[in-house]
């Protein structure tokens, strides 16, 4: 196909691409009052940011926001420094047996999440654990470690092991050597692994639902699903701020960091 | 193993004149430190992943409501199961997710791929279709939702051109299933399309240009160059999108709750449901095995094909 043909089909699919999001925009920025939903095509008026003030008051939005930014923020830092210490262990320490804990590792990330469910709600509701912030950040952390080990392992295999050998030699303890030179050595592929668990982080359904019911411990994506169900008819446009407001981050995140998106996924393949 | 560990007991000897310096086991000192390292994954991935998942795999065997103790029932919830026509319904609908992610996604992709391999501004073009991909499942649901209500943007757009008694979108089952396999298209295309350019870019080039010399363009050059070298990757897209399609579980919940009645659940929204609604812990535990077990062979099925082409390689 000649370059223009391309051109041009890339160009119309991506505007039939974009119209969804064109739709959410414009719809979100509609106020309550002059919102209807028979005219989606027009844009109206803008009150795109009262519309999200709106809603951050409804169902507990804001809570939700703050205790999510944690989440999304503290558990892969935690997954990414356990995966590399893994990595370390198995690959500059040569621990024994190395391959086959790193398979003990990787393996929980084969199963679904629902095999986990129901024995997390229970455990979690026993010890106290349950609809906790505490909770929602070990949980997280836990799902995160297997990917950050994988790619850590990875990452730290293509390191030359006199690099290990040198320090030793220089009087280094092992933790200094950890702290000071792998870890520092791997902060493109820790930043990577810290992008990749934040967006699953933040986009996460499933352990919210499951582990938490009040407003300030609820995860976002789980706020808005409830807001959802509670308000989708009556005030349609606010529910659509909310969206923005979850889905911005993300995307703006996402845009920003195309280059570690794809190594992460090529990392993640092979 | 053994070939391993000989050379490490000298190496550490020799780079460490002091003896004093080791402990009094006799093992290298690496080892203990590797040991401490390596705990806190371990433990973590152990409590919090493999206890629970050794638990849910107990319960399956029981009669349980989460009060007093779980009753050894055997087979029976695996049975109770497949005699239970919604769960045969919501297991086609899985299997519809899953045929259709691979049309759709997988396929629009590749396309995309192809259409901004070595196109000026390629990585532009490709960017609306990234977006949807860092949008959450319920962000895409309610998007949607709003899309196709009744008298919602979609059918005031066929109103515009002379479509006036649009079918029920959400509503009429099985369509509400094929929009929704839809719209997790448009959420998933971009990651697919990435996928591939990454590798297509990874195709050296001498193949290419002698089969360009030779004439080999359009349809040709991708049957007989591109689709071969993309096979093992295709193997891995592939494999991802039917263990992920086989959990789809936000957008039906955002945007049908698999109603109406249970005319558009999946197996994970059957499992939750069973689980946590219905507070029938030992089939909803019977329905998570058995979608971890179909699970594990399409992995198993993709890892292998993935293998055996690094063989070949």
């Amino acid at each position: 196909m000649s370059r223009f043909l391309r051109t041009a089909t890339l160009v119309a699919l991506g505007i039939v691409w974009l119209l969804p999001v064109y739709l959410l925009i414009i719809n979100a920025s509609k106020s309550p009052t002059t919102f209807t939903s028979t005219e989606a095509w027009i844009p109206t008026d803008f009150s795109l940011f009262a519309n999200i003030a709106d809603a951050m008051q409804l169902s507990g939005l804001s809570d939700s926001v703050v205790s999510t930014l944690a989440y999304a923020i503290v558990s892969p830092i935690i997954a990414v420094v356990v995966g590399a210490a893994a990595g370390f262990a198995i690959v500059a320490l040569r621990l024994k047996r190395g391959f086959l804990w790193f398979v003990v590792i990787f393996g929980g990330t084969v199963f679904p999440l629902q095999m986990v469910l129901l024995p997390l709600f229970d455990a979690y509701s026993r010890v106290g654990l349950y609809d906790t912030h505490a909770g929602m950040i070990i949980v997280y952390t836990a799902i995160s470690i297997p990917f950050s080990a994988f790619v850590m392992r990875n990452f730290f295999t293509g390191v030359a092991h006199n690099v290990f050998e040198a320090s030793v030699l220089d009087g280094a303890t092992t933790w200094r050597i950890f702290t000071r030179i792998y870890l520092p050595m791997a902060s493109s592929a820790l930043v990577a692994i810290f992008i990749l668990q934040a967006t699953f982080i933040w986009n996460d359904l499933l352990l919210g639902l499951t582990l938490s019911q009040s407003d300030n411990v609820r995860p976002i994506v789980t706020t808005l699903s409830g807001m959802q169900s509670t308000y989708g008819g009556a005030q349609m446009s606010t529910v659509l701020a909310a969206a923005v407001l979850v889905s911005l981050p993300t995307v703006v995140l996402f845009l920003f960091t195309q280059k570690f998106f794809s190594r992460g996924l090529a990392l993640g393949q092979y | 193993m053994a070939v391993l560990q000989t050379p490490e007991r000298e190496r550490t000897v020799g780079g460490l004149p002091e003896a004093a310096h080791r402990p009094p086991r006799r093992k290298t000192p690496y080892q203990a430190a590797a040991r401490g390292f390596i705990a806190p994954g371990v433990l973590m991935v152990a409590v919090l992943l493999y206890l629970p998942l050794l638990w849910t795999t107990f319960l399956s065997f029981t009669e349980y409501n989460g009060l007093g103790d779980p009753e050894w029932v055997g087979l029976d919830n695996y049975v109770e199961m497949f005699d239970d026509p919604s769960f045969v319904g919501s297991l086609l609908n899985t299997l519809l997710w899953v045929a259709g992610t691979l049309l759709i996604p997988v396929g629009v992709g590749l396309a995309l791929a192809l259409l901004t391999w070595n196109l000026p501004g390629g990585i532009w073009l490709r960017l609306p279709f990234l977006i949807p991909y860092a949008i959450s499942g319920i962000g895409v649901g309610v998007i949607w939702s709003f899309i196709l209500s009744a008298n919602g943007a979609l059918d005031q757009a066929l109103a515009m051109i002379g479509i006036a008694d649009p079918p029920r979108w959400l509503v009429d089952a099985p369509l509400n299933t094929v929009v929704m396999i839809i719209a997790a298209s448009w959420q998933g295309v971009g990651v697919n399309a990435l996928l591939f350019t990454i590798g297509l870019q990874s195709i050296p080039k001498e193949p290419l240009e002698a089969a360009r010399v030779d004439g080999a363009t359009g349809v040709r050059l991708f049957g007989s160059i591109l689709w071969p070298m993309l096979r093992p990757l295709t193997a891995v897209v592939v494999g991802l999108s039917i263990v992920a399609s086989l959990k789809t579980f936000d957008i039906v919940l955002s945007m049908t709750k698999g109603g109406p009645g249970r005319a558009s659940e999946t197996l994970a929204l059957t499992m939750y449901r069973e689980t946590f609604v219905n507070s029938d812990y030992g089939l909803g535990s019977a329905i998570a095995v058995f979608l971890s077990v179909v699970t594990l062979v399409a992995s198993v099925l993709y890892l292998r094909q993935q293998l055996s082409q690094k063989h070949e390689m």
